[in-house]
């Protein structure tokens, strides 16, 4: 075959190409009733959106989001000194309960005199994403019909909220930019800490709770008050709520505050 | 703070699940000395502060002095650990201390729940930092 002739199959290919080409074409070129947009062609009109604003993470946003889980902590043991939830032997810690909300509403003072001082606003309620996250769906799992529990499942939400404070103000000190912000930020997570032990020893009393133990039934870690040698960083279970009907219960795990539920400088109450 | 609660454990005062506490406590303490020595390095002096041993270990004359010397000791060394904090620039040495902060504070906390609850015992402290570099005065001298 001479070399100016095409053959079968190159004759198939061309034809190919050209098809695509159109369609290409075709694809790009206007179409009738739909409106001209710079973007890619869509179906339908897409409503014009609002982005974030440009956020930094600063020592003045760690001290306002610590603000604001002291304020999770202070709503939640007014819930349970409000709810009527500490009934028969968990009246006796409404005293215990009271102490616990008066320091959170010292360190939420204190946290926020730090964000003031460092040029920002001082925070006065909740962390939202925090109490949506966490805090709502135990309460509501702990309130529920069926619920023989409700009294000890209270002490541990309170006990994980606990731990989960601590591990926030152990967690920042990698975060904070001055040694002094570090050292305010561990007075505050030591006193977090004894919290815990305190609400430990009521959800597992005795010598023999104060380190790790397991569950011989669940195979699960018990509550510990100290249990590990050195403070963990890694998320908090949370086992509450009415039993199924294999017996078990629902278990949260809650984890410190990330990128997404850090109180910035645009967030408000 | 290791070789203090190696005394008591010594001492035959404690049996079962509080000797086991006291050996976990132990344990602690040692992972810590080993480690900061570790951060520090060939500047690390690997022995103990003997003025704050001797000061200490003369008060555990009972169990429960014992249990009272420990835990003015471990608010001490919450006091003086925080202390150390505000002056440390390094990164990893902070969050390191930070990481041992909250388990002594919990050490001391247990020592205010058990044997009875005595919530200010275990929430409050008032011990003051005994760091070198600190202006306060050194107390050695625990509450009866």
């Amino acid at each position: 075959m001479s070399d100016n002739t095409l053959s079968r199959r190159e004759l198939l290919r061309m034809g190919g190409l050209t098809v695509v080409g159109a369609t290409f074409l075709a694809a790009c070129g206007k179409q009738a009733n739909v409106p001209e947009s710079a973007n890619i062609a869509s179906v339908g009109e897409v409503p014009p959106t609002t982005g974030l604003p440009a956020v930094e993470v600063t020592d003045e946003v760690l001290m306002r989001t610590a603000a604001s889980l002291e304020y999770n902590a202070i709503e939640t043991y007014e819930l349970v000194l409000s709810s009527g939830l500490l009934k028969g032997d968990y009246a006796k810690l409404s005293d215990a309960v009271k102490r616990f909300r008066d320091d959170h509403t010292r360190h939420a003072d204190a946290v926020n005199g730090l964000a003031v001082q460092l040029g920002g606003k001082a925070v006065t309620c909740g962390n939202a994403r925090i109490r949506s996250l966490y805090i709502d769906p135990a309460v509501k799992l702990i309130t529920e019909t069926g619920n023989p529990d409700a009294g000890i499942d209270v002490i541990a939400l309170a006990h994980g909220l606990e731990n989960l404070a601590t591990q926030t103000y152990q967690g920042v000190v990698g975060l904070l930019s001055t040694s002094q912000l570090r050292a305010a930020a561990m007075r505050i997570g030591a006193d977090e800490a004894r919290h815990a032990v305190v609400l430990a020893q009521v959800l597992n009393p005795g010598y023999g709770a104060v380190g790790p133990t397991t569950n011989e039934t669940t195979g699960k870690p018990n509550v510990a008050s100290v249990p590990m040698a050195f403070g963990a960083l890694s998320s908090v279970q949370v086992t509450i709520g009415a039993p199924n009907a294999e017996g078990a219960k629902t278990t949260l795990a809650m984890e410190t505050p990330s990128l997404n539920s850090l109180v910035y400088d645009y967030v408000s109450c | 703070m290791h070789d203090l609660y190696v005394k008591a454990i010594d001492s035959g005062r404690f049996t079962g699940d509080e000797l086991t506490m006291l050996e976990q406590f132990a344990a602690h303490h040692l992972a810590y000395a080993q480690s900061i020595n570790g951060l520090i390095g060939k500047d690390a002096t690997n022995q103990r502060n003997e003025g704050v041993y001797s000061a200490y270990a003369s008060q555990m004359t009972t169990g429960s002095a014992a249990y009272r010397t420990l835990q003015t000791l471990e608010n001490t060394l919450v006091a003086t650990h925080t202390d150390i904090l505000s002056n440390l620039d390094n990164h990893d040495a902070a969050t390191l201390v930070a990481s041992i902060i909250t388990v002594e504070a919990r050490h001391a906390a247990v020592f205010g729940v058990l044997p009875s609850m005595n919530l200010a015992s275990a929430l409050d402290n008032t011990a003051s930092s005994i760091a070198p570099a600190s202006s306060a005065t050194v107390e050695t001298t625990v509450a009866p």
